[in-house]
């Protein structure tokens, strides 16, 4: 009897382990036995396009401590001190203070001496983390950008780029032995891919010489932002591209030096400005392709080459500038920057900046063909660069036109745009009036260094104007701005530079106008004249006049862009 | 004699078995190393990314110029 019932006990014991607790002792065991790592993917590489890094990630290793398990922090703490080099005091604090009972981070290290050291402390693990890393700091802060701390772009070519730099990430479940070591593969869901690379166009040494002296002017005409382009004309590649202020993307912190503030409790006179950090999102901005302004005197080649190419002027024909004073019913009136002039030809239009000639060819262009003409050198829209941001400027179609307009806009007033536009302008220009697209992101690289995309785009087809007047304006007219007229400063021994100042008063905010003491001082120049490499564009925004330096394109912006010309055309050996 | 001969076989069958799970267990064993050492092949590539990194800091354009300002300005 005994034996019976001791069977029929088992045998419910066993029905009711089986039947009742199956899928519990189930469960149990599938978490004793399966161990999940989650592989995060490294996120791509950005280059230079000479393989310099720009952006690239790295692993660093976190100690972090599972306060749960850890029953006696001050013993744990002090023997984790001795392995960290922290105080056993601040890592208990951080034990204890921890908002989440399985994870307190403790510390970064990359000692791989210090981790094998740590994981053998109960309590305390070792966790791998990829970290953005860039080595140029503010060089290209504007164009490389940054990414958050879980590793998305968030500016520049990290945030329009993001999906092929982040890569793909995989999660693999093991079966695991008694010490929690994999011992077999069970599953792996999704495929651990890298994140791709990418080369952009952009030159370090030319972009360092670019910013370099951009700095130095800001600085010295306590100016509130400038930019600097350096593009190739042929192709369309930006080579180098600055705006000021920038930042370092490993902080987020930009230094205050080129941005005029008030002096605070005798700081800035215990400390160098280029000492101070600052946090201000204004500066991850690239102000190249996001800040649009009046461009002044800058587009007079552009409007010059289009009433050319449209036959309503020559080269040779005298246009009378009404001595500095022309007015005229719906249009008001229009006076020079300094002196008044009389009878002028075309390129003397371009060389002494007339703006009463400029006003006359606008009126013998006409609002259709100016505005068809302007649209054709890409002004009024995106030029489709590969960075987020970018704005499209302002042209208003000709309907919208007043009285004024096809008198002011071909001096560059009543339109907006930005710096890449002209650029785009400019570049079309000195390619014989061929259309140039500009762009900056030239291969896109897998983890074999296989190109896996030519960002280059196919050679446009067309003439925006024709070769003839392309070359005349550069070779003749912009040749004479830089010898004879407001840009001497650009003057080089070596080469012909060609090139067109500007100063555009800055339009007042609160009220109609024009500020009297406000202005963006610009220069777009490029050379050789004869066979152009490269178009450098630099405008400095709100040059402090009161300094008495002047603050003109002329004095301000020429001397930067003929020295990021002359240091860029020695080093890439052009003669 | 038959008990001696008893001893060896058994002990020969007792060491066979012992052989037979450490051959069954082999596979898995195998494949922890091998996690180990691509863990380790992952932990050398990282450091010399890291050491890449370093040196990509001194030679990039903008730390030799920082340099050679500094050089200049202690001459």
């Amino acid at each position: 009897m005994l034996l019976i019932g001791s069977f029929l006990a088992l045998t419910g014991r066993c029905f009711y382990l089986q039947y009742f607790k199956g899928e519990y002792y189930l469960d149990m065991s599938m978490k004793q036995q399966r161990a999940y790592i989650n592989q995060q993917p490294q996120r791509g590489v950005i280059l230079d396009r000479r393989g310099r890094v720009l952006a690239a990630s790295n692993q660093v290793q976190t100690i972090f401590a599972e306060p749960r398990v850890i029953k006696d922090p001050k013993t744990i703490s002090t023997e984790l001190a001795s392995v960290v080099d922290m105080g056993a005091h601040e890592i208990c604090r951080l034990i204890l203070e921890s908002g989440n009972p399985g994870y307190a981070r403790i510390k970064k290290v990359t000692d791989a001496n210090q981790c094998s050291a740590a994981r053998n402390i109960r309590g305390i693990g070792v966790q791998s983390e990829w970290q953005r890393h860039y080595p140029m700091g503010h060089l290209v802060s504007n164009i490389v950008g940054f990414t958050s701390l879980d590793n998305h772009g968030l500016e520049g070519i990290e945030l329009k780029y993001d999906k092929q730099l982040s890569g793909s990430a995989a999660r693999n479940i093991f079966f695991a032995d008694v010490n929690r070591r994999p011992i077999r593969l069970k599953q792996q869901s999704g495929d651990l891919a890298d994140g791709v690379g990418i080369i952009l166009t952009i030159d370090a040494t030319i972009q360092q010489f670019a910013r370099e002296e951009l700095i130095k002017q800001c600085e010295n005409y306590e100016a509130e932002s400038g930019v600097a382009i350096v593009a190739e004309p042929k192709t369309g590649a930006i080579l180098a591209m600055v705006s000021l202020p920038d930042f370092d993307p490993e902080t987020r912190l930009s230094s205050s030096t080129v941005m005029s503030r008030e002096p605070e409790d005798g700081l800035d006179e215990a400390l160098p400005k280029s000492d101070i950090k600052i946090f201000d999102p204004n500066t991850f901005r690239s102000r190249v392709i996001t800040d649009w302004y009046e461009p002044g005197s800058i587009i007079k080649p552009i409007v010059v080459a289009i009433a050319l190419d449209a036959g309503v002027v020559n080269k040779t024909e005298q246009i009378f500038c009404e001595n500095g004073n022309y007015r005229g019913k719906g249009f008001g009136r229009i006076s020079e920057y300094r002196m008044g002039f009389g009878n002028l030809t075309v390129r003397e239009i371009l060389v002494k900046s007339s703006n009463i000639g400029m006003a006359k060819i606008g009126q013998r262009l006409g609002k259709e063909r100016l505005y068809n003409g302007l649209k054709l050198f890409g002004f009024g829209r995106k030029v489709g660069i590969d960075l987020p941001g970018e704005v499209e400027g302002l042209l208003r179609p000709p309907n919208q036109w007043t009285g004024y307009s096809v008198t002011r806009i071909p001096f560059g007033q009543e339109i907006c745009v930005t710096a890449i536009q002209l650029v785009r302008a400019f570049c079309i220009l000195a390619n014989g009036g061929r259309l140039v697209r500009p762009f900056i992101v030239r291969a896109i690289v897998d983890n074999n260094g296989e190109i896996t995309t030519l960002k280059r785009l196919p050679p446009p087809v067309g003439y925006i104007i024709s070769p003839e007047v392309a070359e005349w304006v550069v070779t003749e007219a912009m040749a004479g701005v830089v010898n004879e007229g407001t840009g001497n400063r650009a003057q080089l021994d070596n080469w012909q530079v060609f090139g067109k100042t500007g100063t555009a008063n800055i339009a007042r905010s609160d009220t109609r106008g024009y500020s009297d003491s406000e202005y963006v001082a610009s220069f777009v120049a490029g050379a050789p004249a004869e066979d152009p490499a490269v178009i450098v564009l630099v405008s400095i925004r709100k040059p402090n006049r009161k300094l008495g330096k002047g603050y003109t394109g002329g004095v301000v912006a020429s001397p930067v862009a003929a020295n990021i010309i002359k240091k860029t055309l020695t080093y890439l050996g052009v003669e | 004699m038959s008990q001696f001969r008893f001893v060896v076989v058994a002990f020969y069958f007792t060491a066979v078995l012992i052989f037979a799970v450490y051959l069954r267990s082999a596979n898995n064993r195998i494949f922890y190393e091998l996690c180990a050492y691509n863990t380790e092949q992952t932990r050398l590539k990282q450091e010399l990314g890291t050491k890449q990194l370093l040196l990509e800091g001194l030679i990039n354009p903008a730390a030799i110029s920082q340099r050679h300002d500094e050089s200049k300005t202690d001459d």
